[in-house]
């Protein structure tokens, strides 16, 4: 057996039946492999691309997704959506061909240092130096991606080692896929956290993704039916906290909702889980909950005390931490401000005119998808308005880009993800700015039949950075006028994808239904005003109760 | 400013030291010191840092034993000695 042949052997014995990538130089062997391989090979049409299906078929599936590059550009075409699994740590093995050992450091054709490259966005990285360190490096890289807090393993590997004969195999899957955490629970820290929240008389529960990662779904949503503590969530914890709960505030921080951001302003204690009081989170960092005692419940000891000093910590597992110190509260002023709060800042749908109202719309699809949909969104106003008026049954069933908010996340995220749950509806809300980033992956959908919506919510500018040239640079548009888009229903009819556009209200409902029918890839191109704002705004550097509702 | 004095054990792989600097760095220190030496018949190093930041080395530490290879790390402050994990 070749080393190509023992490397896809051994991501078949750990249940990867799916990669994302595209061949080269460095890399044939591997392709040469996959020629004959089981494992399903999804081409992209950038390496880009591919690292973010592999992100978005790991955050949709919770198993480790696969990308696959060729040395030097194919391997750099990758750090972005490495960065992007790095910072909202998803399990993702990226393997690069390398050129020959002998050739290396000598500046050969196609040769980069990619390990150089990749220390900053990867969780761990190998070159493979042997065939027969294979089987481990590739075993090694699955456990570590999925371990702990969960993250991007690079394994650069170069040809002459893909083509070495080898008798050695894999040991077969050790622990299978699916996050594992190390338990550290400690039975002080324990008490002291039930002590903090039984004695708050203002509460708030603050969910981050790190919840979903750890498969905490339940034991999050019994801590909180049991406690009846008022909670908000980051745009990674969407999905977490049921969207109907009673006590439940919406999304916190730059774009959170008034409940949400006076709430946690005025808290006396905050919970935080799996979250990392991310400065789009925190607002003016001083100024956050700031007369708040804080647990902080996480799998990272590095995230605790990063950013905001805490009262006390909890390190672990949050399947075992959650249940161990959910305890009742009697809170019942509290409660009822929260409530009174969530009826009298609940979103307006109403809207004056003839034009379409991207949240009113978004809202509606919301509603009309069934509860198994996963959407994506790429990144701008279009997914500030996705995340505030869309609900979500799971959060792997909203996946965005958020420790990077790199554009071009969208259309890829969710041929992965339509890949990893081929039987569920899978949406992709961009922006036309964003789209163009990686509009090359129209051609994946073409090739595979992929039946990815896309809603492309166009308003001929790239809006956020528009909205804040209005609010913060005296309405000077340097470089944010995109009038000159192509024709995007068109721009689909050349990938024989059905698409159309609307431009007014009571197309939506119709539209959107056809959408959602449609047996296939449909591009549904929502004609927006250009001056419409994402509401609430909490200016840079201001506290997060500062928000804004309007251009003053 | 303030100088803090790291002994580090880790494995010896062709890529730890270079996660080591990259990630001390990062997090906003400046190396002022540094002696490395392989131990146990080459399969492991002891590095000894020496780090200069107003940022809390405790937050370096954890952040460094992030990293795979990185197995124990001792701080040891000028004026105290602290020993930990
Ligand atoms: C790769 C990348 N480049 C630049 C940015 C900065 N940026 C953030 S939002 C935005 C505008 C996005 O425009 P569009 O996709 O049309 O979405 P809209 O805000 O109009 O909904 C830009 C340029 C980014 N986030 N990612």
């Amino acid at each position: 057996m070749t080393g190509a042949e023992l490397t896809l052997q051994i991501l078949q014995q750990h249940g990867v039946d799916s990669v994302f990538g595209y061949p080269g130089g460095a890399i044939m062997p591997l392709y040469d492999a996959i020629y004959d391989s089981p494992i399903k090979h999804f081409l992209c049409r950038h390496e880009q691309g591919a690292a973010f299906a592999a992100v978005g078929y790991a955050r949709a599936s919770k198993k480790v997704g696969v990308c696959l590059a060729t040395s030097g550009p194919g391997a750099t075409n990758l750090i972005t959506g490495l960065a992007d699994a790095m910072s909202d740590s998803v399990p993702v093995v990226a393997i690069t061909g390398q050129v020959p050992t002998v050739a290396m450091g000598s500046d050969a054709f196609q040769e980069v240092d990619i390990i150089g490259l990749s220390l900053a966005v990867t969780k761990h990285c190998v070159q493979v130096t042997n065939v027969e360190d294979i089987p481990t490096a590739i075993e090694e890289a699955i456990s570590i991606a999925l371990s702990g807090r969960m993250g991007p393993v690079l394994i650069d590997i170069p040809k002459d080692i893909q083509v070495a004969e080898t008798q050695v195999g894999g040991k077969g899957p050790m622990n299978g896929n699916g996050p594992t955490a190390v338990d550290c629970h400690h039975d002080l820290a324990i008490e002291q956290a039930k002590t903090l929240i039984s004695q708050a008389k203002k509460p708030v529960l603050y969910v981050g993704g790190g919840v979903g990662m750890a498969d905490a779904v339940s034991e999050l949503r019994e801590f909180s039916q049991l406690s009846k503590i008022p909670s908000v969530s980051t745009l990674k914890g969407l999905g977490t906290v049921a969207a109907d709960d009673e006590y439940y505030l919406g999304m916190l921080g730059m774009h959170g909702t008034k409940a949400a951001n006076y709430a946690v302003q005025q808290c006396d204690l905050l919970i935080a889980v799996g979250a990392r009081f991310d400065d789009r989170v925190t607002g003016k960092l001083k100024e956050f909950a700031s007369n708040a005692k804080v647990i902080h419940f996480d799998i990272d000891q590095a995230e605790v005390n990063k950013r905001r000093l805490v009262d006390v910590a909890l390190l672990g597992d949050l399947k075992v931490n959650l249940p161990a110190t959910a305890v009742t509260t009697d809170i019942a002023p509290w409660q009822q401000y929260c409530r009174r709060m969530i009826i009298d800042f609940a979103w307006q749908y109403d809207h004056p005119g003839e034009k379409i109202f991207a949240p009113a719309l978004l809202n509606k699809l919301s509603q009309l998808m069934p509860d198994t949909t996963v959407v994506t969104t790429d990144v701008g106003q279009h997914q500030m308005w996705t995340a505030q008026h869309m609900a979500f049954a799971q959060p792997e069933n909203f996946l965005s880009s958020g420790g990077q908010g790199a554009m071009g996340f969208g259309l890829p995220a969710a041929i992965g993800a339509q890949v990893s749950r081929p039987n569920d509806t899978v949406i992709a809300v961009s922006g036309d700015g964003s789209f163009m980033m990686n509009v090359q992956e129209l051609a994946t959908l073409k090739r595979y039949g992929i039946p990815v919506k896309i809603v492309l919510i166009d308003n001929a500018r790239l809006g956020m950075v528009r909205q804040w040239q209005q609010i913060f640079f005296e309405e000077r548009y340097s470089e944010t006028d995109l009038s000159d888009n192509p024709d995007f229903v068109m721009l689909a009819q050349a990938f024989d994808i059905k698409g159309q556009v609307i431009t007014t209200k009571q197309q939506v409902d119709a539209a959107l239904k056809e959408m959602l029918a449609h047996d296939g890839p449909y591009l549904l191109q929502v004609r927006i005003d250009e001056l419409d704002n994402v509401w609430p705004l909490v200016p840079p550097n201001a506290a997060n109760e500062a928000m804004l509702e309007s251009v003053k | 400013m303030q100088q803090h004095n790291l002994t580090i054990t880790a494995k010896h792989q062709p890529v730890v030291l270079e996660r080591l600097l990259q990630v001390t760095r990062y997090r906003g220190f400046n190396v002022v010191g540094m002696t490395m030496f392989p131990v146990s018949e080459l399969e492991q190093l002891t590095i000894e840092l020496s780090v200069v930041s107003d940022k809390s080395v405790d937050n370096l530490k954890n952040q460094l034993l992030k990293i795979i290879d990185i197995e124990q790390i001792k701080v040891e402050d000028q004026a105290l000695q602290k020993f930990m994990a």
